[in-house]
């Protein structure tokens, strides 16, 4: 259990390591520093939240829901004006979501920011898809000469990845690809009969393409007190025996246990204290949600964890006469380079057969398919660079095919009772180029409740992204129908300058203060350190150089705990 | 992440086969009346009505029925407080032509006609809206989507008439569909 009265000393205290947010960067930041001995300050914007206690709605039946998932509308509008955009914001999971209300933005273009608003962060609402990098992603940018080259190789990070799946718990299939890494993995959630039937049919018409269940941090194996999932299927309303990874079930508890943790929830982090005579960061000030009174705590390191564009928000707030554009900034790059994953793009098609075949359990995750395209001479696209991976499943329409069949009565009914046939659905994932004009900045009068310069988005999707999503459509249409399936469909719900896939709704935000070789061009060094201030760190999705199109959060994790294991090396060598 | 899943279970119970109005009034929320409160947007003999054509569509069988999950009461919610007003209105005329057209054939109010001939209405309401121009907002189409909302996803619906399943315990990806026997609500 994690403490809910948080105590802050009343006189003024230097902690070891101060962590900027408590979703899943943050919590690995909290337990790897704390486990290295280092008095830890979680700072957290959002109100607390305590494991199991707190997860209000699940294993609640739909009629037991006061309002049968439903939120009005109202509500909605007032506060959650962009969290509504993602289709699955309802009474169910309303309570994770962040309240757009207490800090808007501005949008020059469309962008979608997904934020979670409690302890725990969008660890509570994440998808859980874990995939590793590899080379072929770590040497694209110089390969290629996009942007600048990532500082890091696979080998550099392969360990990390060990050590945070270990710990998370990851079940998969190991497949030996050398794009996709195998990685620690629990046994693996089955692929249910018509996915098994298609894996054959791809590998047969496609040597290059695999079918796998998704590699997820849901646990088929016990770690500690956190058991194996138990298919209960609404995973976004939290999971009280801790079955998938969130900072609530794994980190923080983690960190709780070594007694080097504070943590102070309702505290928003308006920016990073820098002392220019040092060259380096002496804390942060903290505006406290519910009095908002401006308060400052004080350390050796600082850990910026709060999410991409939370994280570059502070450097950007973080205004100093050495650093007048924000800390972070002297290469010019801070605020640029903002990537998400392109997605909403895809293809569906009916399966003949099966009919006798159905399944029990609400499986928590779909299949994966890894990316095929440029991965090699053979797999080469002239008309883009870089490539997808698909995520889908096959399963049987319920009553909500009602509607189709014509007619009403007993006979409809007696329709309805019996599952529709099978059908596969494939959406694409797609990698998206750093580009320098696609940034954040702060604007220049409005503030948000808090009283901090709201950040202002110009970010669109550029010709490689959109001659990637044709692709993305014809190609898993073209995939489905060599493999049988019948009424195939493509779609794409990408609409240029509106909303259906703009940026931000992939919630895989990334980039805006990318690590690199050299301070000129880059914001963070090779171990996520401030170029201007090495004792602050960014580790979480802003520090991405490119945003390969896995599922990025593991990657976040084992970034974070390199970074901590550093950190805390370079303060025992006295070097920070 | 199965994203499409949320999607689905959220934001949209009835998956992507829905009228615009209807997947706004899922998407941004309707609040259900308690079981034997006043209805709010419609008078008794509306609701009289509405429940009456609610039992046609789902109706009792082995299994109860519309009336007996208080669909109608579902619907009277949604259009309190989800409906525009321009929604509303076209939907209590819809009543209002089905009670008109029962009035014209057989000189009795809807609910007072045979069961033979509330089918025969309904069976042409259904034909005259497959035939209706784009954007003419059938009644009947709207009407149907409604009760199939309000049916599958009440305790009679998800659990008498379909197989709920609460906490599985296992996956199994293979089961003979004997052996369920019922679609999963």
């Amino acid at each position: 259990m994690l403490p809910t009265d948080v105590h802050i000393a009343k006189k003024p205290t230097v902690y070891d390591a101060i962590v900027v947010g408590s979703g899943i960067s943050g919590g690995w930041a909290a337990k790897e520093l704390c486990e290295k001995g280092l008095k830890t300050l979680v700072l957290e914007r959002g109100r607390p939240l305590q494991h199991r206690v707190d997860y209000i709605t699940e294993h609640k039946a739909p009629w037991e829901l006061p309002h049968r998932g439903r939120v009005s509308p109202a509500r909605l509008e007032k506060d959650y004006f962009i969290q509504r955009r993602t289709g699955f914001i309802g009474e169910e999971n309303i309570h994770f979501f962040f309240h757009d209300s207490k800090s808007p933005y501005v949008e020059d273009k469309p962008f979608t920011w997904v934020r979670g608003e409690q302890v725990g962060g969008k660890s509570l609402m994440w998808g859980r898809y874990t995939f590793r990098h590899s080379d072929l992603d770590y040497t694209a940018n110089a390969r290629e000469g996009i942007a600048v080259d990532w500082p890091i190789r696979y080998k550099d990070i392969a360990p990390w990845y060990s050590h945070v799946e270990k710990f998370a718990g990851i079940s998969g299939e190991k497949l030996g690809l050398a794009h996709l890494p195998d990685g620690e993995f629990q046994k693996p959630i089955p692929l249910n009969v018509v996915e098994q039937d298609l894996r054959k049919r791809i590998e047969k018409n496609y040597p290059e393409r695999h079918l796998t269940i998704a590699r997820a941090a849901v646990l088929t194996e016990p770690i500690g007190d956190r058991a194996p999932c138990h298919f209960c299927g609404p995973c976004w309303r939290g999971c009280s025996t801790g079955s998938y990874f969130s900072s609530l079930a794994s980190t923080l508890p983690a960190a709780v246990a070594t007694g080097n943790l504070t943590l102070r929830p309702n505290s928003v982090v308006h920016s990073v204290i820098y002392d220019a005579k040092k060259g380096r960061a002496t804390g942060v000030r903290v505006v406290d949600a519910e009095t908002k009174q401006m308060l400052e705590f004080h350390s050796r390191v600082v850990f910026l964890c709060g999410s991409t564009l939370g994280s570059t928000h502070v450097l950007l707030n973080s205004k100093s006469e050495r650093y007048p554009d924000g800390l972070g900034s002297s290469s010019g790059e801070l605020g640029h380079n903002l990537m998400d994953h392109h997605f909403q793009v895809g293809a569906f098609g009916e399966v003949e057969g099966f009919e006798d075949h159905y399944w029990y359990g609400n499986r928590p995750i779909g299949f994966y398919i890894p990316r095929y395209r440029n991965i090699s001479e053979a797999t080469k696209m002239k008309e883009f660079t870089r490539g997808y991976g698909i995520e889908g499943e096959a399963s049987r329409e319920s009553w909500g095919r009602g509607r189709e069949i014509p007619g009403f009565g007993a006979d409809l009914k007696a329709k309805l009772h019996d599952p529709g046939p099978w059908s596969v659905w494939l959406t694409g994932f797609g990698e998206t180029l750093p580009r320098h004009e696609n940034y954040v900045t702060l604007d220049s009068t409005k503030v948000d409740s808090f009283g901090i310069p709201q950040l202002r988005f110009n970010a669109a999707w550029g010709p490689n992204e959109l001659a990637m999503r044709k692709d993305m459509a014809s190609s898993m249409a073209e995939m489905l129908e060599r493999c049988g399936l019948k009424n195939v469909k493509p779609y794409d719900e990408n609409k240029p300058g509106g909303l259906g896939a703009e940026p931000g709704l992939g919630i895989h935000e990334s980039g805006t203060a990318r690590m690199g070789r050299d301070r000129k061009t880059s914001v963070l060094n090779a171990h996520n350190q401030v170029w201007d201030a090495p004792n602050v760190f960014v580790t979480d999705g802003a520090c991405m150089t490119s945003t390969p199109c896995q599922n990025p959060s593991i990657t976040y994790m084992a970034l974070t705990a390199r970074a901590a294991d550093h950190a805390a090396r370079e303060m025992k060598r006295g070097n920070l | 992440m199965n994203r499409r899943d949320a999607v689905k279970a959220i934001g949209l119970l009835l998956g992507t086969a829905v009228t615009p109005s209807v997947a706004r009034a899922i998407r941004t929320g309707y609040v259900a009346p308690a079981a034997g409160q006043p209805l709010r947007a419609l008078t008794v003999a509306e609701g009289e009505l509405l429940a009456t054509l609610t039992e046609l569509i789902i109706p009792t069988t082995s299994t109860p029925g519309a009336r007996a999950a208080r669909v109608d009461a579902f619907i009277d919610g949604m259009l309190a407080d989800i409906f525009t007003q321009e929604d509303r209105d076209r939907f209590t005329a819809g009543l209002a032509d089905v009670d008109a057209r029962a009035r014209a054939a057989h000189g009795v109010a809807f609910v007072q006609a045979t069961p033979a001939q509330q089918v025969a209405i309904l069976t042409a309401l259904d034909q005259e809206s497959r035939k209706a121009a784009e954007g003419s907002h059938p009644f009947f189409p709207r009407l149907k989507e409604l009760t199939l909302v309000g049916y599958y996803t009440s305790e009679i619906g998800a659990t008498q008439e379909l197989k709920y399943v609460h906490v599985a315990g296992r996956y199994d990806g293979d089961v003979p569909y004997a052996q369920v026997g019922r679609a999963y609500s």
